[in-house]
């Protein structure tokens, strides 16, 4: 059980990437690879400020939440609006995912660092299982983000807009949803999210420059497996990348745990491409 | 003038010259250190190369090429290890395990597309240092491989020039490879795939396996660079073979241009040679190509080579918008077509709880034209996506000459003979008149890629068919002084009639021409009318879905009318033109506007006739 608790723990931070990636493809078909690296930056903010600056933690997430929410803002307006073809978001995307890489490396160094827990550090046991508070802490924390989202996907009007656009983009605006401003809010918002899980993520994954690209991997096979689009999908794809990955490394060896991921990726793709929750859409001419 | 001069030079000439240029660069006194960089920059120029046919050609993202690349080099690190140091051999058995490594990641990576590709293959660069730590007997683990023994050719051991000379040809062969390919009808098929998948079934190029087929052929120059690699300082380490590399590649790709042939060598060279070079660099490498690569997406629509033949086309090509109009001369006769009987048994559809065809048949016979008629929402366009077999039917059949066609991708059907035009045009951007034209005949003659890439005796013989029959069809439709031309600047009704000489180049037994008449002028309408009742006069068989009434009329011989996704009349014209049904639902007529409409009619069939 306690290896159930670590694999559902790092299955949520994948699951947080796949929300990320969702919650801007529905909102303007783009896939932002670069969900990950401000992902990492969150991370980063959270090292400095609890390790470095010493502030209180709600100043710390105000910081990591506020910093990336511009940074998401800012990638939407330098790297997306302006692209015209969107396969040339396939480039910009990777782009801006390199160069929040390259800058996290220039100021904090490539070798990981720690982020301190801002709670308690006693083991607790649930369900027969050792798990630590901030295990906890970050399964809440996803569960909740997901969620509510999910509510807020059905109930509100900026919700169902992004439903509508993803639906039909021309049909969107013509119903006076103004759509740019939509997909920029949602970069901004996934970057929000993105800051805010920082303080939270980081006890576990380190603040490691590597880290981006790997979640990055793991959140989209997350999202390969739940369905592009799909929230509920997303997290339960992330959960079982987790219970992949940890259920390899424990039986196979530590070296066989990506390689575990990667055949789960192979075979969702060619058995069900459309992952667990996705729809078909049939096409038109 | 100097200008005019430049003009004669055949585009071929420079890379000719350049390649003898390096080839004999040693003799001219080349250093050791710097030979090194020019192999460096060939290696960098194979990997962004494949990536360039993916990426710039069939449109898909690989992040993958270092492991390719680390696929070829362990292979002949392998061999050269165990004494099997025939450059050759291993360079064979590198392209053989990089179209593995190709093959795996791409067909489950092409099955979604968009960023699946991209992942699936950047997922192998991550696994580079877990597989190598897996077989580290056969890969010296984390450490590298080393005791990789001299290469030999032919039994004797290369010189230093003879190493240079193998890596150097090996760029050129390949180059030359992929210059041929992507001139040749299949560059034009994956253009049009790039821009347009639907368009590219429906000429019967598969979309699915043609992408694959890039990806692939993509992975080929990556394994070559491995084992030339491999041979480079006869030591590998799994290092080598990271993310940032994965990133300098595409970088590279981006800057030199991903949709052309020797824009690899460019970005090779400026980031051999810029990047790759300073180490004080290396700290802020990742920092200045994530803004080379936001700014390239951005700004650079074909990197530099783009900018350049964009110049070159202004400037000393002089091309600007075009604006001539279009001549069909009247006498003119198509040869016999083998025209086939489409048939449509009872078919129906629904989406959801909405029910778009109700127990629909038609028939279109051979030297008829058959026409489908119908208001807005009443099923014709559901019904051609059903026929094209972009959607499945629910129940019924449909059949040509007999042959079920319902259940089979669109590329399959159209490989049977049908051919079709669209409501709104759909010409690639970037390609001329007389390349989209040659798009069209994907399905009536094959012609392999190898015969393409090796420019066989076959290739020849096809492409010389190819321009025949292109010319015969521009010289018909009138567009001959337009070939050319790129063809997205012509007017509506050019493109129309560009769209119909694609479809008839591909000889179809069936052509379907959706709405072909809707936004013409009535000049261009009746050259529209002469060209499908020719068609019709050589035997072809046509499907006209349309909204114009009186073209329908006056050249139709059977016509079948659609109204809430069920056939309401079927019929000659003139029991059409006079079934109170059809006035009713499809013209909204009243009874006493009858015989002044019947009027009009006879007066156009009479003038035309003429």
């Amino acid at each position: 059980m306690t290896l159930i608790w670590s694999a559902l723990t790092i299955g949520a931070v994948y699951a947080l990437v796949a929300t990320g990636y969702n919650i801007v493809f529905t909102a303007s078909g783009a896939f932002n690879f670069a969900h990950a690296s401000l992902m990492m930056l969150g991370v980063f903010i959270a090292y400095w400020g609890l390790n470095v600056a010493k502030l209180p933690v709600i100043v710390v997430f105000l910081i990591a939440g506020g910093i990336v929410f511009i940074v998401g803002a800012l990638e939407e307006r330098v790297a997306i609006r302006p692209v015209r073809n969107p396969e040339a978001l396939l480039v910009t995307t990777v782009g801006v995912a390199t160069l929040i890489d390259g800058a996290t490396q220039r100021i904090w160094g490539p070798s990981p660092l720690e982020v301190p827990f801002f709670g308690s550090n006693q083991v607790v046991t649930i369900f027969g299982g050792r798990v630590l508070p901030d295990e906890l802490w970050i399964l809440g924390f996803t569960i909740v983000v997901v969620g509510v989202l999910m509510l807020l996907s059905r109930r509100t009007m900026v919700g169902l807009a992004m439903l509508a656009i993803a639906e039909n983009r021309e049909a969107a605006q013509l119903r006076g949803i103004n759509v740019r401003r939509i997909a920029w809010g949602a970069f901004a918002f996934s970057g929000l999210l993105a800051g805010l899980a920082g303080p939270i993520i980081g006890p576990q994954t380190f603040a490691s420059a590597t880290l981006a690209s790997s979640i990055a991997l793991y959140g989209f096979v997350a999202l390969a497996i739940g369905g592009f689009g799909s929230l509920p999908g997303g997290l339960i794809g992330g959960f079982v990348v987790g219970l992949a990955q940890e259920y390899a490394a424990r039986y196979w060896g530590s070296t066989y745990s990506d390689i575990a991921v990667f055949a789960l990726l192979l075979i969702v793709l060619l058995l069900k491409p459309n992952g667990l929750f996705g729809r078909i859409n049939e096409r038109a001419v | 003038m100097f200008v005019n001069q430049i003009k004669r030079v055949p585009p071929i000439a420079v890379p000719i010259i350049l390649a003898v240029i390096v080839v004999f660069l040693p003799q001219l006194g080349l250093s050791l250190p710097n030979q090194r960089q020019v192999l460096l920059i060939g290696f960098l120029t194979l990997l962004v190369s494949g990536l360039n046919l993916s990426l710039g050609y069939a449109g898909e993202l690989a992040l993958g090429q270092p492991a390719i690349y680390a696929t070829g080099a362990y292979v002949a690190g392998y061999m050269g290890v165990h004494g099997e140091t025939d450059i050759f051999l291993q360079i064979l058995a590198a392209i053989g395990a990089a179209l593995f490594v190709g093959l795996l990641t791409g067909i489950p990576g092409l099955r979604l597309g968009n960023w699946s590709l991209a992942m699936t293959s950047f997922f192998l660069v991550l696994l580079i240092p877990d597989i190598v730590q897996i077989f580290q007997n056969q890969t010296g683990g984390a450490i590298g491989l080393a005791g990789i023994m001299p290469p030999t050719a032919f039994g004797t051991q290369l010189t230093n020039y003879g190493y240079y000379l193998v890596c150097v040809l090996s760029v050129i062969v390949w180059l030359a490879f992929m210059r041929n390919l992507v001139t040749s009808r299949h560059g034009i098929a994956l253009r049009v795939l790039r821009q347009s998948p639907v368009l590219a079934s429906s000429l019967g190029i598969s979309v699915f396996r043609t992408k694959v087929t890039a990806y692939a052929l993509g992975a080929v120059p990556a394994g070559v660079a491995g084992a030339l690699f491999a041979n480079l300082d006869h030591y590998i380490a799994p290092t080598e073979f990271d993310f940032a590399l994965a990133v300098t590649i595409l970088a590279a790709s981006i800057l030199g241009g991903a949709t052309s042939v020797y824009g690899a060598i460019i970005g090779a060279v400026i980031m051999q040679l810029g990047p790759l070079e300073s180490t004080s660099f290396q700290n802020d490498a990742l920092i200045f190509y994530g803004l080379l690569l936001i700014v390239g997406g951005v700004l650079l629509a074909n990197g530099l080579t783009g900018i350049a033949t964009n110049a070159w086309s202004r400037w000393v090509l002089k091309r600007g918008p075009v604006s001539r109009s279009v001549h069909i001369s009247p006498d003119f006769q198509f040869p016999p077509m083998s025209g086939a009987s489409l048939e449509v048994h009872s078919i129906s559809k629904s989406f959801g709880g909405n029910k778009a065809l109700r127990d629909v048949s038609m028939t279109a016979e051979r030297g008829k034209v058959t026409a489908l008629i119908g208001p807005n929402g009443s099923g014709k366009t559901t019904l051609l996506n059903m026929i094209c077999g972009f959607y499945k039917t629910d129940a019924g059949s449909i059949t040509i000459d007999g042959h079920q066609i319902d259940g089979r991708r669109p590329s399959e059907i159209a490989r049977q003979g049908l051919a079709r035009t669209f409501q709104m045009p759909m010409i690639p951007a970037g390609i001329t008149v007389s390349d989209v034209v040659l798009s069209g005949r994907y399905t009536p003659e094959r012609l392999s890629i190898g015969s393409a890439v090796l420019r066989l005796p076959k290739y020849w013989r096809v492409h010389r068919h190819d321009r025949e029959r292109i010319d015969d069809i521009l010289e018909i439709v009138g567009l001959t002084d337009l070939k050319d031309e790129e063809a997205v600047k012509l007017s509506l009704g050019t493109r129309r009639l560009l769209e119909i000489a694609r479809a008839l180049v591909s000889e179809p037994r069936v052509i379907l021409l959706d709405e072909s008449a809707s936004g013409l002028d009535e000049d261009e309408v009746a050259r529209l009318a002469l060209l499908i009742s020719r068609i019709r006069d050589a035997g072809g068989s046509v499907i006209l879905v349309e909204h114009n009434f009186r073209l329908v009329l006056s050249l139709a011989d059977t016509i079948h009318v659609l109204a809430q996704g069920e056939i309401i009349a079927s019929g000659a014209p003139a029991e059409i033109e006079i079934n109170p049904r059809v006035l009713k639902e499809y013209l909204g007529v009243k009874e006493k506007d009858i015989e002044e409409a019947a009027a009009i009619i006879e007066a156009d069939t009479t003038g035309q006739q003429r």
